[in-house]
């Protein structure tokens, strides 16, 4: 099924058939998500309303580690399989990765002034592995920009995102392995969610919508590569002409 | 929700900042793609009267 997207123009077609549901689904999940997160939510009896930003952040946090998933196997089938597109899939959905891990960081700092008492603990196996995966998204994107040759770019980008998936698991155990400032795992856990359904629903209404919003801009951003690399390939073709 | 709660400015901002973030990000997303259509527009328009030539 995935190598019969390899073609180009059929992935095109597909995207733009795909994007306009994704980005009603995403508008529709995000004003339901809202409106359950900021109205029908109640406070937390030890957090008060700044549980509210539990709703930003932790899809930002799954979101983050779920792209940074995506895109070491993007490239893990780009190099098994020689899918021309996999490497672009995952240049298309690094910018959104990095922007969600940004967001985790700094909602998550939002939260701990209040709640910890302190924007930012480096002592904290969550806070710095986090930080660590927002550097590895940086590296990658700078060696996308760094590197003209796409192929050379692709195979260097591949390293950065495979060898740098080792953190992902890091990130997700970092509170069971290490008893640090964060609290450990409350809703993907053994034994099930620790949270009341309450808060539980707006959770995860926002977490689709964060999910519904990176597959539209992905689909797009795919878009764009893919038309990048016409010009580029149209361009070649004109000057060797000329 | 109770705005007149503690802390209820850390939420705001919590919420601002993801609103501007993942904003920008698609607006930044969609005009790189017109940016890209446009420019293709322009060298199919320019190569079509070669092609037409040469055949």
């Amino acid at each position: 099924m995935v190598q019969s997207f390899a073609n180009p123009t059929r992935f095109l077609r597909l995207a733009d058939r795909l994007t306009p549901w994704a980005a009603g689904a995403t508008a529709i999940l995000m004003a339901v998500g809202l409106y359950l997160a900021l109205i029908r939510a109640p406070q937390d009896y030890q957090q008060g309303e700044t549980v509210r930003i539990m709703f930003v952040h932790v899809p930002a946090a799954w979101m983050a580690l779920m792209v940074y998933s995506f895109m070491a196997l993007a490239h893990g089938t780009a190099i098994v399989f020689r899918h021309p597109l996999a490497d672009l899939a995952a240049k298309a959905a690094a910018p959104a990765g990095s922007c969600f891990t940004f967001l985790a960081l700094a909602t998550g700092s939002l939260w701990g002034r209040p709640m910890w008492g302190t924007w930012w603990q480096w002592g904290d196996a969550r806070l710095t592995s986090m930080f660590v995966l927002f550097l590895l998204y940086l590296g990658y994107l700078a060696v996308w920009q760094a590197v003209s040759d796409p192929i050379r770019a692709g195979r260097i980008a591949a390293i950065v995102a495979i060898v740098g998936f080792i953190n992902v698991p890091i990130v997700k155990f970092s509170v069971d392995w290490w008893s640090t400032l964060h609290q450990p795992a409350s809703v993907f856990r053994m034994g099930g969610p620790t949270i009341h359904p309450s808060l539980l629903v707006p959770l995860g209404v926002m977490a689709a919508a964060y999910a519904m919003f990176f597959l539209t801009l992905w689909l797009a951003a795919m878009k764009a590569e893919i038309l990048e690399r016409r010009i580029h390939q149209m361009q070649i073709a004109e000057a060797g002409r000329a | 929700m109770d705005v007149a709660a503690a802390h209820v400015g850390f939420v705001f901002a919590a919420y601002a900042l993801s609103a501007a973030v993942l904003g920008g990000l698609a607006i930044r997303t969609v005009i790189t793609l017109k940016v890209l259509e446009r420019k293709l527009e322009a060298l199919e328009a320019r190569q079509a009267p070669r092609r037409k030539a040469a055949t």
